[in-house]
């Protein structure tokens, strides 16, 4: 056979064309979904009587309308951002971890430990630093769990991380619960369920201390690098070509000699590092001490980022601003234009159902 | 006037022309075969006549009539009727059961079913119990079950698309017969086959398909083979190697290529390349899959396993592999101990795999071909955890040149290659492990075209020269009796038969693998 019959056959085995025009799709349809979906919000806050224009400004007022408020945004954003880059980190090895919440819940349990048992004597930044390193850990190991079972005994990981989260929750209402874990001594003004507040040491320096007004901690640039690090780690190193072959065919990858057990224990290990890391960042960051729900949704909005962003860190990081602007205004919403944040949390849903249905009418095979 | 008239038939799929204004015809009464090799537009022609898919451009007229099926539905209707290379039967149903299925007209009972397919059997001698379970019969036989449901309606025109593929030197002599019964009787046989020999016992004419456009059509009273030959694979093939000649099925003009056995394999102190003991290996229902199997492969030596698909070779490939692990026995490669190995500890240990299936085992097809050339080995171009892409790329382009891997580059997928450079690939990756003492080669060279055929095995025999011991698992007979020094057949797990090439025989091996014991 000549060359050139095998030039002809391998040029038209290969279409690279169709995800070509795919990509420019892939910015449209999420800007159309996003801004579709705020105006269906607002349309059912005009349906049910409420008022639009006061609506509107209250959210805009809680997103943006103050350098606190931004601060509060864009610190929402952190953790939002941690969890959706754990989840792309495993997806790469086609593991989907639905555990953020759990993983939250634990890292931030353990910061908290570490921050009042210890960690505020510390010198310079080992005060928080280490509390932070703690609290990934922690979140670390609970997502290895699911890895070990993934990989030791094939447990579904969507089951095993959504279970572990189950349990997470409840171990964090109890450390609070119990005076001789982290609940804090029943005093004269509050015997509520929570820690006491965390030593000022290990606090996450702001990173505008003069202004004053802005919570706005060094979290921000923390997370900057891991998405950088996320990012350079799947893309350059051979980790993650290796976790990518893996997640496309697990029997090809270990025949080629790759130890795709341990690449899964991995992969959940740091995707469960990053919710952690995420956790610990929410309470030194700017809750300052631990209650029972404190995780209250982040990771499972997290884990909506990193679906969203179809596995890329910068999408992570958009992901995350929006969602993170989207809590915050919608918190302000229902506090001073009482209307309820369920109305964002509708929007929230229809962006998700419009993105993902797209993705599914995008990668369809067109029928020959 | 023809029974089926094809004019100027076009089908593309996006920019790939698959078939280029096709025209041939097929009488009653003729076994008309359309000869190609893989990839050369058979199937799709098939599936144009069927209904599967729509021609872009041209005509189909049957019996005088314009004809162009909405679907397999209307083929059927109109008395076409298809035997595909692989089976839609349902396992666990009865023979009556299975033909009774899609065709629940108002008047349809079993007694029906039963009492033509007695009139088929005394017609066309299909017999067959229509009691029996599908899952309880041989290939053969189920492939007969597909045609006596084809018969059911009368058809008119029976398409068989590389039946003979699953077949054993036998059951391949009772298709034939029946596909002669068949156009005795009027009907019309369009046979889809890239092996020559066939052809020359059945066909009345041939159609000679390359890339999507009739080379020629001929009458097969009197045709030169050799013209055919070339005619399918494009050159001219004045003196084929064994291999090609056992590939396409007609006998080697040539004195047999004399085998060397490297004298490494004679003797005796030298560790087997591969060594297998007592293996057995009973699958998750219990079933004994390998039945203490006891084989030892020399350096230098090329062993193949013979056999019907489905009697331990699958097995058996991903038990060396490591990708099976509950198998009792011992295996050694090298002398070297791999019992409970892992598949990245076997592949230290110097055993190279080509995997039976390519899609699943061999290749990452999403990754690049660079990725899946150095997958296992991305540490030699790794610093600090960072791949260097330029000196892997580079390395990549030297090891296709090398190995003749035919793409555009070596970021393409996988997916982007022909099958036959899908293997060429994996064989570079095997082939260049180092080190290197024994290859397990399954079914090499299945849906590859002839060129790639005779490439793959060239490097075999050159590595197996070069002193690498080398087990050729293949369900095509022809290729492993030109290829092999030694055959060993396995029949449901157990091997029950050996020969060395002094005296291998077609007949003798074939009875071997349908569960005769060596005599």
């Amino acid at each position: 056979m000549s060359k050139s019959e095998f030039a002809v056959k391998s040029s038209s085995l290969s279409w690279p064309d169709g995800l070509k025009g795919a990509i420019p799709l892939q910015v449209v349809v999420p800007v159309v979904a996003t801004i579709g979906a705020l105006l269906i919000g607002l349309l059912i806050i005009a349906i049910t009587g409420g008022s639009v224009s006061e609506a509107v400004e209250a959210f805009w007022d809680g997103m943006a309308g103050s350098s606190f408020n931004i601060g509060s945004s864009l610190n929402r954003a952190i953790s939002l951002g941690l969890v959706g880059l754990g989840f792309i980190f495993a997806n790469r090895a086609n593991l989907t971890n639905v555990g953020g919440e759990g993983q939250i819940a634990i890292g931030g349990m353990f910061a908290t430990a570490m921050a009042l048992h210890g960690a505020g004597s510390l010198p310079f930044g080992l005060a928080f630093i280490v509390p932070l390193f703690v609290g990934a850990l922690a979140g670390g190991c609970w997502g290895a769990l699911a890895g070990v079972l993934k990989a030791k005994r094939n447990t579904n990981e969507v089951i095993s991380t959504l279970l572990l989260s189950f349990i997470a929750l409840p171990l964090v209402y109890w450390s609070v619960e119990s005076f001789h874990l982290l609940r804090k001594p029943i005093s004269d003004v509050s015997s509520l369920p929570e820690s006491p507040e965390i030593p000022d040491a290990t606090k996450l320096p702001l990173l505008f201390p003069a202004d004053g007004s802005s919570p706005l901690h060094i979290g921000l640039p923390l997370a900057i690098v891991a998405v950088i690090v996320v990012w350079f780690v799947l893309r350059h190193t051979a980790l993650g070509l290796k976790l990518r072959a893996v997640g496309l065919n697990e029997m090809a990858s270990r025949r080629a000699g790759l130890r795709a057990s341990w690449l899964i224990i991995l992969a959940m290990g740091v995707s469960g590092a990053l919710g952690g890391l995420g956790g610990a960042i929410m309470i030194l960051g700017q809750q300052y001490y631990l209650t029972s729900d404190f995780s209250s949704g982040y990771g499972f909005d997290g884990l909506v980022v990193g679906l969203l962003s179809r596995g890329s860190a910068v999408g992570v990081v958009i992901g995350a601003l929006l969602f993170g602007f989207l809590r915050s205004g919608s918190i302000n919403m229902e506090i001073t234009a009482h209307i309820p944040s369920a109305v964002v949390l509708i929007c929230q849903g229809l962006i998700v159902i419009a993105i993902a249905g797209s993705a599914i009418l995008m990668n369809r095979k067109p029928n020959s | 006037m023809a029974l089926l008239e094809l004019s100027g038939l076009t089908k593309r799929f996006g920019s790939f022309t698959a078939l280029d204004n096709v025209s041939l015809t097929v009488e009653s009464g003729e076994v008309h075969c359309l000869l190609g090799e893989n990839g050369a537009g058979k199937s799709t022609l098939c599936n144009l006549i069927f209904g599967v898919h729509k021609p872009d451009a041209g005509v189909i007229s049957l019996a005088g009539e314009t004809f162009h099926p909405a679907g397999p539905a209307e083929a059927l209707q109109k008395g076409i009727v298809m035997v595909h290379q692989h089976f839609s039967l349902v396992p666990n149903m009865t023979v009556a059961e299975n033909l009774m299925l899609g065709r629940s007209g108002p008047k349809l009972e079993p007694r029906i079913v039963i009492d033509r397919m007695a009139e088929l059997a005394a017609e066309y001698d299909l017999r067959i119990d229509p009691h029996v379970r599908i899952e309880d019969l041989s290939v053969g036989e189920r492939q007969r079950v597909e045609i006596i449901k084809c018969l059911l309606g009368d058809p008119r025109l029976l398409v068989l698309d590389e039946p003979t593929a699953v077949l054993q030197p036998d059951e391949i002599d009772a298709l034939l017969a029946i596909c002669r019964q068949l156009v005795d009787r009027g009907k019309a046989v369009l046979l889809v086959t890239h092996k020559l020999g066939e052809i020359k016992r059945i066909a009345d004419r041939t159609t000679v398909l390359r890339q999507g456009k009739v080379v020629e059509t001929v009458k097969m009273e009197g045709a030169d083979m050799q013209s055919l030959v070339r005619s399918m694979v494009g050159r001219d093939v004045r003196s084929p190697g064994s291999v090609l000649a056992a590939t396409i099925g007609i006998e080697n003009q040539n004195e047999a290529d004399s085998k060397v056995v490297s004298m490494l394999s004679q003797d005796r102190t030298v560790e087997p390349a591969l060594q297998l003991s007592h293996l057995t290996y009973n699958d998750l229902d219990g079933v004994t899959r390998i039945d203490d199997i006891n084989l030892k492969v020399m350096p230098g030596e090329i062993v193949g396993i013979a056999g019907v698909e489905g009697n331990g070779q699958t097995e058996l490939g991903l038990i060396l592999a490591g990708l099976l692990q509950q198998a009792s026995g011992s295996i050694s490669a090298g002398g070297k101990n791999l019992d409970g190995c892992s598949p990245e500890e076997i592949t230290a240990a110097g055993v190279g795999i080509v995997p039976e299936d390519r899609h699943a085992v061999a290749c990452i097809k999403e990754m690049s071909v660079e990725e899946n050339l150095f997958l296992g080995s991305i540490s030699q171009f790794t610093k600090f955890g960072f791949v260097n892409r330029p000196a892997m790329r580079l390395a990549a382009r030297e090891l296709m040149r090398e190995f003749d891997v035919r793409a555009s580059g070596p970021e393409i997928p996988m997916s982007g290659l022909s099958g036959g450079n899908q293997q060429k690939a994996v064989l570079a990756r095997e082939l260049t492990l180092d080190p290197l003492i024994f290859l397990l080669a399954a079914q090499p060279t299945r849906g590859l075209d002839v060129g790639a055929i005779e490439a793959v095995y060239s490097r075999i025999r050159a590595a197996s020269e070069s002193g690498l011991g080398v087990l050729l698992i293949s369900s095509e007979l022809e290729e492993l009796i030109a290829v092999s020094d030694r055959i060993a057949v396995i029949y449901r797990g157990k091997l029950v038969g050996e020969l060395s090439s002094d005296s291998f025989s077609r007949e003798s091996i074939g009875a071997m693998m349908s569960g005769h014991e060596h005599v």
